[in-house]
């Protein structure tokens, strides 16, 4: 280290302890085998959730929440605002990044068995994370109140709207009314900036002090395997500065995507005007719009789509408990069944979000 | 001497006596003509049904062969007595609907009337549910009725109007069924070219059911009336478009050729713009006639208002007026007229002013026009540049509502100027133009400035992509650095 950088590093660990820290962290060792790579993805989540909220408190100076100014807020912001265009686009593209990061963070820890005991509230802490950057998403779609968000968060809430008994006061706590209007608008907006951040940071403050506390989970292969084979690496520096590396190719995407793909605003929404055709939902929700279609209108005694719902909403909590039914993974069995399970569902999501998107 | 005596008394005895079978035979024309002495049974004599061997009976019913009047008036009988409301009608119909019936009377008359008035206004607007306007003896007559041809008939040509004005120039009656209906189509109507010529004893011009039809009359409104406006120049054009039939007027039969063609016509009959002017929008419809030379410009000014007025206070005025010159026909003819351009305006061959305006003869009109067309070109090619400025930046996916408001400025300030061309005011069409240049500007100056930005930001991205990379690699070696570092010592 220079000199001067010396001065100051002292000046900081005479006052902050710096050394403890480095030292507590250096302890942390990171196991090293073939599926490593995967280990990069929780971090390159947390990454762009930070970039969701310095580029969310950017855009909340200049955006209004209320029917008749946000779509033109937006507008200004992409035209007016200096580098309003390019905070806009990076706050939709890290959107869509982060939600992907998290689901191939969540199915690596699914195949990796990492939710095994005692990881289960991490697995929880997480899963529930994935649920909220899902209604982020959906909150967040609506704002800029342009023609196919508004459609989209119609059909949106209108599936809602199908499930027996909450479904229709959720409807209408969702809407602020029976309709898409204005009061939805204010709605989702205190739900994407106040509600579910608060909610979000305080199962990621439990999720981060969980794999602090228990460590990087190792392989199940690792119990049989002598410790001398057991390769590591320290969590600091080497981890962290991979991870950083990740971090800094990801931003690099970013930028790129955000100058040749800017995020379009599209024409403000109409609530008069008839839906344009072939409205789709986000492409996370894309898998189980295209299903819902799929169903038949009646089955047996059923509405069909009453029926999607419910069966979704079973498999979420299904996976979900996921640490509490597989006992033999806990028990440091590999049991392929659990595996089948994630590679359909991992095929199902794929194919059907494919369809849907050529549809 | 005596045969041809002998020969008139066979022929008049013969008269008599197959007269005396014919008369004998319809006991209700014997009684009504010999003992009632009405009118109806006198005018039936000269009636065409009567002609055709039609009974009384046959449309008040009962028994035409019975002397006693109990006998033959009987209910039992079939007797109906007089028809009252749509019964009337329905009783005509039963022989005029029904083309057998019609066949066997040697009629070559259509049978769908009765169809036809049904779905007309006249048999469909009614005040009591019972009775509708018309039934067929309201224009045909009831007893006294003759073939269309003969001008004895209400409906013969020089006869329509008077019979269509017995209602339709009664406010009283009018106010029944349509009180915002004119009632002085008939006054207009004598007022008219073809109106006119009626009154001379032409049966040719138009009369009502030229244009509104007869049996199948529908209100202007109804998209299937021939004087609806998308119809009307076709229902014109059925006469005016027929050289033959127009030989003894000596006018042009090209008007609706020219016109379905012109800027009026296309936006009429192809685009189906109802507020776009036909025949009548110009001529009248009633009081039809062409307009004279002094009054195009307000024929014209009733949709055009704002250039009539600049025109009428323009130094055009005076001149167009001394040579006794129509005003906007001059420039932009009348039935075939196309949608101004810019071209119209200076001195080139396509343009009209200087058809008036030469060099030599007029310098300083020259010279105005030249000037004006300048100005118009300068603004149209301001426009353009501002318009490729544009698209450029939106094709590059920049954000230009800003910009494109500015160009829907410019473009208005384009059509006010070719309003303004009108007053022929050099000054006054400058300050048009000049609004126009400086929206032009403006959306200039977004344009560019999104595109600059277009630019800045790839530049800024190869900039900090480099950046980035070259921290990437920087970290990827100190990474490498320490590990082989560790592995020592270790």
């Amino acid at each position: 280290m220079k000199p001067t950088l010396k001065k100051i590093y002292d000046w900081v660990d005479e006052r902050l302890e710096l050394q403890d820290l480095i030292k507590f962290m250096a302890k942390k060792y990171v196991p090293v085998h073939s599926h490593s790579i995967w280990y990069y993805f929780g971090g390159v989540s947390l990454f762009l959730f930070t970039i969701q909220v310095v580029t969310g408190i950017l855009l909340l100076m200049y955006y209004k929440g209320s029917e008749e100014l946000a779509f033109e807020s937006i507008q200004f912001i992409m035209s007016k605002v200096a580098f309003g265009w390019l905070i806009r686009s990076l706050h939709s593209w890290t959107a869509n990044l982060f939600i992907l990061t998290a689901m191939i963070h969540m199915f690596s820890v699914f195949f990796e068995k990492a939710y095994r005991k005692p990881r289960e509230l991490t697995w929880l802490t997480g899963m529930l994370m994935l649920f909220l950057l899902l209604g982020f998403g959906f909150t967040g779609y609506l704002l800029p109140w342009n023609e196919l968000a508004f459609f989209a968060t119609k059909v949106g809430t209108e599936i809602t709207g199908v499930v027996p008994i909450v479904g229709k006061p959720i409807l209408q706590f969702m809407r602020g009314g029976d309709d898409v209007t204005g009061a939805t608008l204010s709605r989702l907006f205190g739900f994407h900036v106040a509600v579910l951040p608060g909610i979000f940071t305080l199962l990621l403050g439990a999720h981060l002090l969980f794999v602090n506390r228990q460590g990087m989970s190792e392989p199940l292969h690792y119990a049989e395997t002598p410790e001398k084979d057991r390769k590591t690496m320290p969590f600091f520096p080497n981890f962290l500065l991979r991870d950083l590396l990740f971090w800094l190719i990801v931003l690099n995407v970013l930028a790129i995507l955000a100058v040749f793909f800017p995020w379009e605003l599209g024409t403000k929404a109409d609530p008069f005007a008839s839906a344009p055709a072939g409205i789709k939902p986000e492409w996370y929700f894309l898998f189980m719009f295209q299903t819902l279609k799929y169903i038949p209108a009646q089955i047996w005694f059923i509405d069909g789509e009453v029926l999607g719902v419910l069966a979704f909403g079973a498999a979420g909590f299904l996976w979900l408990m996921v640490p509490f039914w597989d006992r033999q993974s806990s028990a440091g069995e590999s049991k392929r069944f659990v595996n089948y399970i994630g590679l359909f569902v991992v095929m199902y999501i794929i194919l059907f979000t494919i369809i849907g998107w050529l549809a | 001497m005596r045969q041809k005596y002998f020969v008139f008394k066979c022929v008049a005895a013969s008269f008599l006596f197959f007269s005396g079978i014919l008369i004998a035979g319809d006991q209700c024309i014997t009684c009504h003509t010999t003992v009632v002495g009405d009118k109806p049974s006198e005018q039936f004599q000269h009636d065409i049904h009567s002609k055709k061997g039609i009974s009384c009976a046959d449309c008040h019913g009962g028994n035409r062969n019975m002397e006693e009047m109990e006998a033959a008036m009987n209910p039992k009988e079939g007797y109906k007595g007089v028809p009252k409301g749509d019964a009337i009608s329905q009783t005509c119909a039963t022989c005029h609907a029904d083309p057998e019936r019609m066949k066997k009377y040697g009629s070559t008359l259509p049978t769908n009337q009765w169809t036809n008035l049904q779905t007309s206004a006249h048999g469909k607007l009614s005040t009591n549910g019972k009775e509708h306007i018309a039934q067929c003896i309201t224009c045909h007559n009831a007893h006294g009725i003759v073939p269309v041809k003969d001008p004895a008939s209400p409906v013969y040509p020089l006869n329509v109007v008077k019979t269509c004005t017995k209602c339709h120039a009664s406010a009283t009656f009018m106010r029944t069924y349509n009180p915002s209906l004119p009632i002085d189509q008939g006054e207009k109507y004598r007022t008219s070219v073809h109106g006119m010529l009626n009154a001379k004893g032409d049966p040719k011009p138009a009369v009502c059911s030229s244009c509104h039809g007869s049996h199948d009359i529908r209100t202007s409104k109804d998209a299937k009336s021939s004087v609806y406006a998308v119809n009307l120049p076709g229902t014109c054009s059925k006469c005016h478009s027929n050289a033959q039939y127009m030989k003894d007027y000596k006018i042009p039969t090209n008007q609706y050729e020219k016109y379905a063609k012109s800027v009026h016509g296309t936006a009429l009959l192809q685009k189906h713009d109802v507020g776009a002017p036909s025949c009548n929008s110009c001529h009248g419809n009633h009081g039809a006639t062409p307009p004279g030379v002094e009054s195009v410009s307000k024929v014209c000014g009733t949709c055009h208002a704002l250039n009539a007025d600049l025109f009428s206070s323009s130094p055009h005025k005076k001149a167009f007026d001394e040579r006794k010159l129509p005003e906007c026909e001059t420039c932009h003819s009348n039935h075939g007229i196309v949608a101004a351009t810019d071209s119209l305006i200076g001195v080139t061959a396509q343009a009209v002013c200087s058809r008036c305006h030469h060099e030599n003869d007029n310098p300083k009109g020259f010279a105005a026009a030249k000037a004006m067309r300048l100005m118009v070109d300068s603004l149209s090619l301001s426009g353009s540049v501002a318009t490729a400025l544009v698209n450029d930046a939106e094709q590059k996916g920049m954000e230009v509502t800003e910009a494109k408001f500015k160009l829907r400025d410019a473009r208005q300030a384009h059509l006010e100027m070719r309003t303004m061309v009108h007053a022929f005011n050099e000054a006054k069409f400058r300050e048009v133009i000049d609004k126009g240049m400086a929206a032009t500007a403006l959306a200039k100056g977004e344009a560019q400035g999104a595109v600059d930005e277009y630019y800045f930001r790839r530049i800024g991205l190869g900039v900090s992509t480099l950046i980035m990379s070259l921290l990437a690699i920087a970290l990827f070696i100190y990474i490498k650095r320490i590990e082989k570092k560790q592995a020592e010592q270790r």
